[in-house]
This record gives C-alpha cells, sequence and structure tokens, in this order.
C-alpha cells in the first residue's frame, strides 16, 4: 500500500519537475507552410520544436545582463549592438525595482544580444521558417485567418505607443502568446537572401521581395503585413536595435 | 513505510538538483567576449576581430581572425562548389592583388567559407591550388555559427539551398590593421580600382 502511494508521489513529484523546463516553453509540431516570399507552390518543411511562450521581458533580459555584464549597456562593444542598445532602459537599472518585475518585452537589442540570451538560457533564436510557420497558427477558438488579419491590422493602426505587456494580445492553438501585436522579433537568419538562384548580388533580394509582391492579391491584407514583416528583417542589421524589436527564444527536439 | 520517505525524500533531493542543472549558471556565452586575449584587448571596439572564433586554414592549422592584426585585409565569403559567382569574386580578387608589388606583400586576402560541411581544410588546399592563390592567401573553414556571426558583422546575408549551395550576396570588403571595417563594395566583375585606393589608404 505505502509502495503505491510513494509511486505515486514520485510520478507527480517527477511531472512536476519536468514542467518548469516546459512551463515557458511549447511544443510546435511538424508541419509545412507556404513562406510569403517563395511564391504560391513551394512549401517548406518545418520539423518539430519548441518555442518560448512569450517573447522576452525587460526583467528576464535584465537577469542576463546582470549575469553577463559584458553585455550592460555601457559595456556592449559597438561591434554588437548601437548607441540605441537598451536606451530605454533608466540610468539605475542594477537597482530598479519596476524593471525588475516588468512583463514589458524587452525591446532596443540587438541580433547578437538576443542570440547571446538564448545561448545562455542554452536555447537558440527561432529560424524565419519556424518563426513564421508558428506565426501562422490561429488564435485559440478562431476558425479562419480573419481572426489573425485583424490583430495584425489592429496593431499596425493603432496609434497609441505604450508597449504592452507579455501575454496580453493573443494566445495561438499551440499555447504560443503574442506572435503578432506586440513587437517585431529577432530570428536566427534575418538576414537570409530569399531566392533560389546561386549567384545573386543583394541588390537582387530587394527585387526578389518586390517580385513576390507583384504575385500578391492586393485585397488580402494578411499578405500585405507579411510583405511589411519581410521587407522590415532584410533592412536589418544584426547591431541595430530599435524600440519595437524584440525577440524569443527555440529549442530544438532532441 | 520508513525506507519509502527516505527514499522518497532523496528523490526529491536528487530531482531538484537535475530541475536546477536546467537554469543556466554559466557566464559566458557572449560568444566573442568570453576569453580576450591580450591581442583581443587592446583592439578598437569595431573590430570584427573581436571574435574569438577558432577557424582553420587550409593547412588544417588552427586560426583566429585576430592573427591578422597588422595587416591590411581584403576578405569575402564563398563556397568552393560554387559554379559561377565565386570563381569570379576570385578573379576580381587576383586584380585587385595584381596592382600591388612585391614591396606590399604584407597584404592579405581572405576566404571565409558559407560550407562548413563541404569546405574542408583539404578541400580548401586544393581549391587554393586549383585557382593558383599564393601565400597571401588565407581559406578559412568555420561551423555553422560563426560562418553565421562574421557573415553578419560582414553585411553578407546568405542561405543554404536544399541542393546544399549557397544563395549569397557578393561583397568584397577591406579591413584595416585593426581588423575594422574600411570599405566594402557589392557585384560581381567589378574594377579593382575602389578596393585598391582602399588598401592603398591603409597602408
Amino acid at each position: 500500500m505505502s509502495l503505491k502511494w510513494t509511486i505515486w508521489f514520485l510520478g507527480c513529484l517527477f511531472i512536476g519537475m519536468q514542467l518548469p523546463a516546459q512551463e515557458n516553453m511549447k511544443m510546435i509540431p511538424a508541419g509545412s507552410y507556404k513562406p510569403f516570399i517563395k511564391g504560391t507552390t513551394e512549401r517548406i518543411a518545418v520539423e518539430a520544436f519548441m518555442l518560448d511562450k512569450y517573447a522576452v521581458t525587460n526583467a528576464d533580459f535584465l537577469a542576463f545582463v546582470k549575469a553577463n555584464p559584458s553585455w550592460a549597456p555601457d559595456k556592449v562593444k559597438a561591434l554588437f549592438a548601437d548607441s540605441g542598445y537598451l536606451s530605454h532602459w533608466p540610468e539605475n537599472y542594477l537597482d530598479n525595482k519596476s524593471l525588475e518585475s516588468s512583463n514589458e518585452p524587452v525591446v532596443n537589442v540587438s541580433w547578437f544580444a538576443a542570440n547571446a540570451y538564448c545561448k545562455w538560457k542554452n536555447k537558440r533564436l527561432p529560424t524565419m521558417h519556424e518563426w513564421e510557420y508558428a506565426a501562422l497558427a490561429l488564435p485559440k477558438g478562431a476558425t479562419d485567418s480573419a481572426a489573425l488579419t485583424q490583430i495584425n491590422n489592429d496593431w499596425y493602426s493603432r496609434k497609441t505607443p505604450k508597449q504592452a505587456e507579455v501575454g496580453s494580445i493573443y494566445e495561438n492553438k499551440y499555447g504560443i502568446w503574442d506572435m503578432y501585436g506586440l513587437v517585431w522579433e529577432w530570428v536566427y537568419d534575418f538576414n537570409s537572401v530569399v531566392s533560389n538562384d546561386d549567384s545573386r548580388n543583394s541588390e537582387d533580394v530587394i527585387e526578389g521581395l518586390f517580385c513576390g509582391s507583384a504575385s500578391l492579391n492586393a485585397s488580402d491584407a494578411s499578405d500585405y503585413v507579411s510583405f511589411i514583416r519581410y521587407s522590415y528583417r532584410g533592412s536589418l542589421k544584426a547591431k541595430y536595435t530599435t524600440r519595437k524589436m524584440g525577440f524569443r527564444c527555440a529549442k530544438s527536439i532532441q | 513505510m520508513k525506507f519509502t520517505i527516505i527514499l522518497s525524500f532523496t528523490l526529491l533531493v536528487s530531482f531538484s538538483a537535475l530541475a536546477q542543472k536546467e537554469t543556466p549558471a554559466k557566464s559566458c556565452c557572449s560568444p566573442m567576449l568570453a576569453s580576450l586575449t591580450t591581442q583581443q584587448e587592446a583592439l578598437p571596439e569595431t573590430s570584427i576581430y573581436q571574435f574569438d572564433h577558432q577557424w582553420k586554414n587550409q593547412f588544417n592549422q588552427p586560426f583566429q581572425l585576430v592573427d591578422l592584426k597588422g595587416n591590411p585585409v581584403v576578405m569575402t565569403m564563398i563556397f568552393t562548389h560554387c559554379e559561377y559567382a565565386c570563381p569570379m569574386m576570385v578573379n576580381d580578387l587576383k586584380k585587385v592583388e595584381k596592382e600591388f608589388t612585391k614591396k606590399h606583400k604584407d597584404v592579405k586576402f581572405v576566404l571565409l567559407s558559407f560550407d562548413h560541411l563541404r569546405d574542408t581544410p583539404e578541400r580548401l588546399l586544393e581549391y587554393a591550388k586549383a585557382q593558383n592563390l599564393g601565400d597571401n592567401w588565407i581559406l578559412l573553414h568555420g561551423d555553422a555559427e560563426q560562418v553565421k556571426e562574421i557573415s553578419l558583422v560582414l553585411d553578407i546575408s546568405y542561405e543554404q539551398m536544399e541542393s546544399g549551395a549557397f544563395a549569397h550576396a557578393n561583397k568584397k570588403l577591406v579591413l584595416d590593421q585593426n581588423g575594422t571595417i574600411v570599405f566594402s563594395m557589392d557585384g560581381l566583375q567589378t574594377k579593382p580600382k575602389p578596393v585598391v585606393e582602399a588598401v592603398n589608404k591603409v597602408l
């Protein structure tokens, strides 16, 4: 009898121990999607992976900076972040209660900083295909993509610059929050060229984007917002920081 | 009963220890700032030699970018299975090389490979021989992560195709003796003059 209860107890305990690792990540099942840029025929396969439920917050990032002083706003090297890096943080960021509990997504971070954060967490940045694929999931309870389009349109037309908190916009069917509507997010390969030719110049990448746009149905607003997102990514450099750009981490499934 | 309680307790403790392993403890992971050598400490903030990536050259010797310190460098990224763009790029750089007389042998030509799987040091050596590249050419092989990071500071975008080939930007860069990018130019079959002038400025 007591052995049975012990096994039960240990079972619960074991499950409980698993939770902290997975609580803030959700599994995105394998599948495929049609990227905006590749035209209408080619589907890209995406393997199953884990993705952070929420974008990384100021509080999360503060913990990282405390543990890794070389990423402090006054220490970071110009090669790895421009002068806007964490410029929304107060001077006394090391001892600031509101920052320590801030659930707003961290912004003004470079790709290098985001990449270093994810590595520190034993994670990595999601690839562009992973991110786009996960972001296509409908909001919980929604039955067609109009709901996503509405979220994007609301976001793009929102006038108040106040930053919303993570977990406040919407949850998708995988249990991931705010893929749209909160901040732009870094992806690992944001600077991929997007053509099938093996010998393109970077100018052609931009052309590729606009050629992609030519095949769009202009009445489809969701394609329009995709167009903006892909164009925006193409304009970034890894040391850039902007006040609307944050990130979340991913992890491969072994 | 007593035994089970002890057992549970022991397991609880060991599970807790396991769970704690999940939380990050190491304070490294600024891949480039982890272990600065004295050579690196003296570098300007804009130097790409701040990365502590370990590369292998075409002679299978360990190589760090900071080993280039003191030399003006002409740099680009290629992969050796590339049939069209990369030979043209190498040809462009050979033309640049010809502009320098023997007294400027310290100008280094560095080719970083996108192809971490196929461009082994051996393969790079074969390529250097086939292309007739001299002693002042350094061909480097690194892992996927460092290739990505260096491509980002060089601003050379690329994507691997399903065929294994790479779509990539064609960019020539000039670095000064401290590894700061002082010049870059997109395109193929470009005239050597702008690159030569950029090198001359730092000589």
